[in-house]
């Protein structure tokens, strides 16, 4: 996708984004925007503002400059269309799998009939066929995550927030749980903001990887990644992966360098 | 089959073995003391039970246990009730928690058996003192775990629920409430104990029927052994209601682990 068309059709769009906690500055003109059907992956170092971004990206923060467009809509607060996959999973461990995706249409007013016929088929999409009636505590994980992915599915988002939604599961689930992901959005392709600290899953995952970085931070590199669609297993194997992944690892790394040069200087 | 059966019997004799062996020595223990015993303050257990089955055969029992079960229910559910709402609306409320903290750590430590002769001159004898006292030996428990489990929500349950916009009373419904059920069951499991003692404190002080009363009369009539039938009784109830009270808990609190 060329970068003309990303803008034509942009469904998110960012300006001038500026959020401090107190006298913090966490990050200051943050400008991008997002197409329709464009995955953006945000690698950072711990403590960059990752998680403060979607935050305000979700509407739950308030930004202390710039704004955020949602097609048409001028983001204030947590609007439909939208929807967040925590990295601690969010689910209300009162609720069972079935009314824990059941959650956000039930907050959205869909209908009853609408519920009973949209929770079945995301559960089995996730793959938690068969685990309706169980509660977070007695699944792993991988399974926890399945569970909200499902409950942001659900609500057929055309924004997808995921804020290092695999960090918390072993590697092999990990793994499995990319590929998956990416089996269904090619099912259904939307915007993605993919947030991780895992340079492999960015470049995996993304049609565009953005560097946070700097104090405060923001977009400080862009890399394109031009790897063919739909993405398998066999997408690890191109040379063209390797170099990618190999570029976004340098610029992380020139700031890791700096950081470590300042440390030992200070 | 056969074998399998019986080794699941055996399982189950040696679980409670133990404690059918401790209870026949007790009450043994107490027959052989009782009969030793100068009537005046102890009688053996046979003499309790025929004495129980009496009371019982002359309705004088049941009549008396009704009596006191209303005056339990009454109050009981009176503490939970007001407990449950008014916890939840000191936790939300942090101006009113600040404020009312310290009247409801005093209130939850003062021995209430000591509120009942002041409660007494100001109202006098009938139902509603009763209740009173029963309140307010069960409202702090169950309004204090109900704050403090409502306090003890994590932010992050809260930011999902705004995420995917839930307005203020589906918050309450489908997040703070079953979020602070099991915390306020412990405390309605505390409010069954309290409420019992409050039962019996309050029969004795303020009341000429139920238990309470039916111990004071038969010790004032050196009726030893309608005094310790009474309070078989009352320790059967309470045995049973604590039981209920834990099987409540575990069954709200099941996903807290
Ligand atoms: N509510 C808050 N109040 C004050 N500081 C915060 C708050 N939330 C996050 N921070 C700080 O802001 C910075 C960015 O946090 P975060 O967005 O969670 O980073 P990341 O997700 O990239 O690890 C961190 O230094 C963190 O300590
Ligand atoms: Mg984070």
């Amino acid at each position: 996708m060329s970068s003309a068309e990303t803008n034509a059709a942009a469904r998110i769009r960012v300006r001038g984004l500026a959020k401090r906690y107190g006298a913090f500055e966490v990050f200051r003109d943050v400008a991008f925007d997002v197409g329709q059907r464009e995955v953006v992956t945000i690698v950072g170092a711990s403590g960059c503002g990752k998680t403060t971004l979607l935050r305000c990206l979700d509407g739950l923060l308030p930004a202390d400059g710039g704004e955020i467009w949602i097609d048409a809509q001028r983001l204030a607060a947590p609007i439909a269309g939208v929807a967040m996959v925590f990295q601690h999973f969010g689910l209300f461990p009162w609720k069972t799998v079935y009314d824990n995706v059941a959650y956000g249409l039930r907050m959205a007013g869909a209908s009853r009939e609408e519920i009973g016929r949209r929770v079945p088929h995301f559960i089995a999409l996730v793959g938690l066929a068969g685990f309706e009636q169980a509660y977070p505590y007695q699944m792993s994980g991988g399974m926890q995550q399945r569970c909200g992915l499902a409950r942001a599915l659900a609500i057929d988002p055309a924004v997808l927030l995921m804020d290092e939604p695999f960090a918390a599961v072993d590697a092999q689930t990990r793994e499995i749980l990319q590929f998956e992901l990416l089996r269904i959005w090619e099912g259904k392709p939307t915007s993605m903001i993919f947030v991780t600290h895992s340079i492999e899953e960015a470049v995996l995952m993304g049609d565009r990887v953005f560097v946070l970085k700097g104090r405060p931070s923001r977009v400080a590199e862009t890399i394109a990644i031009d790897l063919p669609r739909p993405r398998t297993r066999a997408t690890l194997r191109l040379p063209r992966f390797a170099e990618l992944r190999e570029r976004v690892w340098s610029t992380l790394m020139s700031e890791a360098r700096q950081a470590e040069f300042q440390l030992s200087g200070g | 089959m056969r074998e399998s059966s019986g080794s699941a019997a055996a399982y189950h004799l040696g679980r409670h073995l133990p404690f059918a062996l401790s209870l026949a020595g007790g009450l043994a223990l107490w027959e052989l003391v009782g009969r030793e015993s100068s009537p005046a303050f102890l009688v053996p257990f046979s003499t309790t039970m025929e004495r129980l089955w009496e009371l019982l055969v002359g309705g004088t029992l049941v009549a008396e246990t009704l009596d006191s079960a209303g005056l339990f229910a009454t109050g009981f559910l009176l503490s939970v009730v007001v407990g449950i709402a008014a916890g939840l609306v000191l936790a939300r409320v942090q101006v009113l928690r600040v404020a009312l903290e310290p009247y409801i750590m005093i209130l939850y430590a003062t021995p209430m058996v000591a509120l009942i002769p002041f409660i007494l001159s100001l109202m006098g004898f009938g139902f509603i003192p009763k209740v009173l006292v029963v309140f307010l030996f069960g409202v702090f428990p169950v309004l204090y775990n109900t704050v403090e489990g409502a306090r003890s929500i994590k932010p992050e349950m809260l930011e999902v629920a705004r995420s995917f916009r839930s307005g203020e009373r589906a918050l309450w419904r489908d997040v703070m409430l079953p979020y602070t059920l099991p915390f306020a069951m412990t405390g309605i499991r505390l409010a069954i104990g309290r409420c019992l003692v409050g039962m019996v404190a309050a029969e004795f002080f303020l009341s000429s029927n139920g238990l309470g009363q039916l111990i004071m009369s038969a010790s004032q009539n050196f009726d030893t052994g309608g005094l310790f039938a009474a309070i078989t009784v009352i320790c059967l109830i309470g045995v049973g209601l604590m039981r209920l009270g834990f099987a409540l808990e575990s069954r709200f609190a099941h996903w807290r682990k």
